[in-house]
């Protein structure tokens, strides 16, 4: 491959970045999420991030929920001015919860809440272990407001990473033995840079 | 107010409230490093290149006392059967803790020693034992314990298929695919802060390391396949400390060649080198077997200059360029997603494409552009370097002979960066080996962060003045191995000159300062 080639692949790709869909921005995704303890609450998983005009900070408790157990979620939406005074969101905003996974199923709806001292409370409970997606909706001037955030309810599986891994292992292991030992039985098929190495 | 000022920059650069950083550089030592670089410019533009560079070494097997500790120590086989058996041992707590214990990435050993005290300590150990890791690296000790089944001795030539890796696989292209994938899982997915994740990414490392010694010949996963042994061997030529002949014209008399066959006990070399041939230290595992083989007792470690086998003996294949170049952009990305800003960055990025979820499609094309960049500014600086030369010879060998001077760069910012990370977290680690599981803890608060900091071995200023020196130090050997590199692919009439190094020159100017600002900048804690 000659520079000419390479710096029109290199620039190509370059290109492209502008051309990338743009959207306005009422879609968000997730930054990463954090652990938080404070002398009031016990540990929750939380989200911090700016969507359009507001700061949202989004938080479930407890941290690592378990199936059949209560949890909660608790969202702030405070709009990014530049006054001091603390100003919310005050609308309705909707939480859902849907399948992290590649072939998930519809959101469900977990239920619409009302502002209540400058915080949104949804409550919940998990009847199955996995790994969920939680979202926030709320519109602003017509537009639609979404945060994700992941959950993971209930303990992953434990023994079954092993258990593939020591599958894999042994299942190679006795196919090397299978071969080997059809290798001594046909020493026909014996390859020939082993055939070599042995007269070496 | 000007969009340039520093005030409008910091809703980018602050951390956000609540967000425990690491303090950057102070500009005293910014200054000094600046200073430095300004000077080792003028050095490399007016003075011309030494043709012959002094290449001073010693071979620590000629050392009085020491020197037969270090000849008895590489003949022995038990001292690494019981380092192997030990680090073996801590690799699977490290998974048990990962699968059964809390999910508490800071109280975690799975995650606070993989990448808190491995993954950091490793560059710092590179610069001091070479590529002696892969000795007892866990991953090839469980393999070749399962497929040879035999704790040292040679094993059994058919407990493996012994295959010869395929050509289109025989470069490290591949290590440098699972170099970028292993970057991608850490920085993007967060395999850093899950126990679980990163059990299973050991397990699978276990897996693809004991599948490729049981399918192929020798050790084909250390030599072609393996990120982080091919990144140790890379880093290692900048080392002071290899293994290397004691005598070579013992091994030029050799006609046997034990350590590239091996003997009845012995293993072969797993990477197929030959001892008394070898010119650059890239492949080299330090397994010993050469030393134990050698019926002369000709092995041993040798101390030599930093950076002297790139500057006269390393000729860098295409791919292997590639790599290298590989370790400079990632290096400094993981810097960059660092940064307090970088989620905010992630934040604006998602919007634009209209990403939700764990924001991977944000992350991958920051990831891709990271990279891109210096790739691209090397591509083009490559250009302008081959067309000041009347010669013209061909692209690659340029690309290829200037990617080296690029490694002191990558290796040096690594250093610099993991020295933070390892001084300033790891002072948590006892809590963490009492309690292996973190069974019955709670997350780590912001004052017991900051008392752990106070316990830090390492005073703040110490590890400022570290990171300048460090910075200065990979500057200086990147001119100086530009500057010898450059002659290899000029006309041998042909005198290397400042206008052949300045494009070039510019390159590592252009990454040392972003490095350096990296550094200046407070960096997000791991955990």
């Amino acid at each position: 491959m000659n520079p000419v080639s390479i710096f029109r692949i290199l620039v190509s790709l370059l290109c492209l970045l502008p051309a990338w869909p743009a959207h306005a921005h009422h879609v968000l995704g997730r930054p990463a999420y954090s652990l938080n303890e404070d002398s009031n609450t016990p540990p929750s998983m939380q989200v911090e991030t700016q969507i359009g005009d507001y700061m949202v900070n989004m938080m479930v408790f407890p941290a690592f929920p378990k199936p059949g157990e209560q949890g909660r979620l608790h969202m702030y939406a405070a709009l990014l001015d530049n006054s001091q005074e603390y100003q919310s969101y005050q609308g309705k905003v909707t939480f859902k919860v849907r399948d992290d996974g590649w072939f998930a199923s519809a959101a469900e709806v977990l239920g619409t809440q009302e502002i209540d001292d400058k915080v949104y409370r949804q409550g919940f409970v998990f009847s199955k272990a996995g790994n969920y997606i939680v979202t926030a909706e709320f519109q602003v001037d017509g537009q639609p407001y979404i945060i994700d955030m992941p959950l993971r309810v209930g303990e992953p599986t434990r023994l079954m990473p092993i258990g593939v891994a020591a599958g894999a292992i042994i299942f190679v292991l006795v196919g090397v033995r299978a071969v080997q030992r059809r290798r001594r039985t046909h020493p026909k098929a014996k390859r020939p840079h082993e055939a070599a190495r042995g007269e070496a | 107010m000007s969009f340039l000022s520093p005030m409008s920059w910091d809703w980018m650069l602050l951390p956000a409230e609540g967000m425990m950083a690491h303090p950057g550089m102070p500009a005293g030592w910014v200054e000094m490093v600046l200073a430095g670089i300004l000077f080792m410019v003028a050095w490399a533009i007016w003075i011309p290149v030494r043709s012959d560079p002094q290449h001073n070494s010693l071979s620590l097997a000629h050392l009085p006392v020491i020197g037969h500790v270090v000849s008895k120590v590489l003949v022995v086989p038990w001292l690494l059967l019981v380092l192997r058996i030990v680090v073996a041992a801590i690799f699977l707590l490290a998974i048990y803790a990962g699968l059964f214990g809390t999910p508490l990435p800071e109280r975690n050993l799975a995650t606070m020693l993989t990448w808190t005290i491995w993954w950091s300590g490793l560059v710092l150990a590179i610069f001091f034992v070479g590529s002696a890791w892969c000795a007892i690296c866990p991953w090839d000790s469980l393999a070749t314990w399962l497929v040879r089944r035999r704790l040292w001795r040679r094993g059994s030539e058919t407990a493996s298929l012994n295959l010869h890796v395929p050509k289109m696989l025989r470069s490290v292209w591949p290590a440098l695919l699972l170099f970028v994938g292993m970057s991608w899982l850490e920085l993007g997915f967060g395999v850093t802060v899950s126990p679980y994740a990163t059990a299973l990414l050991a397990l699978l490392m276990v897996v693809l390391t004991t599948v490729s010694l049981a399918v192929f010949e020798r050790k084909a996963f250390c030599r072609y396949f393996c990120p982080v042994g091919r990144t140790i061997g890379f880093y290692s030529e900048l080392s002071p400390v290899a293994l290397h002949p004691i005598d070579p014209d013992i091994c030029a008399r050799c006609t046997t060649l034990e350590c590239y066959h091996g003997t009845a006990d012995v293993e072969p070399c797993p990477t197929h080198l030959v001892m008394g041939r070898i010119k650059q230290n890239t492949y080299c595992i330090s397994c010993d077997a050469c030393s134990r083989s050698c019926p002369q007792q000709n092995v041993a470690w040798r101390l030599r200059n930093a950076g002297e086998e790139i500057i006269q003996a390393a000729h860098p294949r295409w791919d292997e360029a590639w790599f290298i170049l590989g370790l400079l952009a990632l290096t400094s990305f993981h810097g960059t997603t660092m940064l307090p800003a970088w989620e905010r960055w992630m934040s604006t990025l998602a919007r634009s494409i209209g990403d939700s979820g764990q924001l991977l499609w944000s992350f991958s094309i920051s990831m891709g552009i990271s990279i891109l960049i210096p790739v691209t500014f090397f591509a083009l600086m490559t250009l302008l370097t081959q067309r000041t030369i009347a010669a013209k010879p061909k692209y690659r060998r340029v690309f290829s002979a200037l990617a080296l001077s690029t490694l002191p760069l990558a290796f040096v910012y690594h250093l610099s960066h993991n020295l933070g990370h390892l001084v300033r977290e790891s002072p948590g680690i006892g809590q963490v080996i009492l309690n292996p599981l973190g069974s019955n803890t709670q997350t780590v608060m912001c004052t017991q962060v900051e008392i752990r900091h106070s316990l830090s071995a390492i005073q703040q200023d110490t590890i400022f003045a570290l990171q300048a020196g460090l910075l200065l130090l990979g500057f200086w050997m990147a001119v100086r191995i530009l500057r010898h590199r450059i002659t290899r692919v000029l006309p041998n009439t042909q005198a290397a000159t400042g206008g052949h190094i300045l494009p070039m020159l510019t390159f590592i100017m252009a990454i040392t300062l972003y490095n350096l600002w990296l550094l200046m900048q407070p960096m997000t804690m791991r955990m």
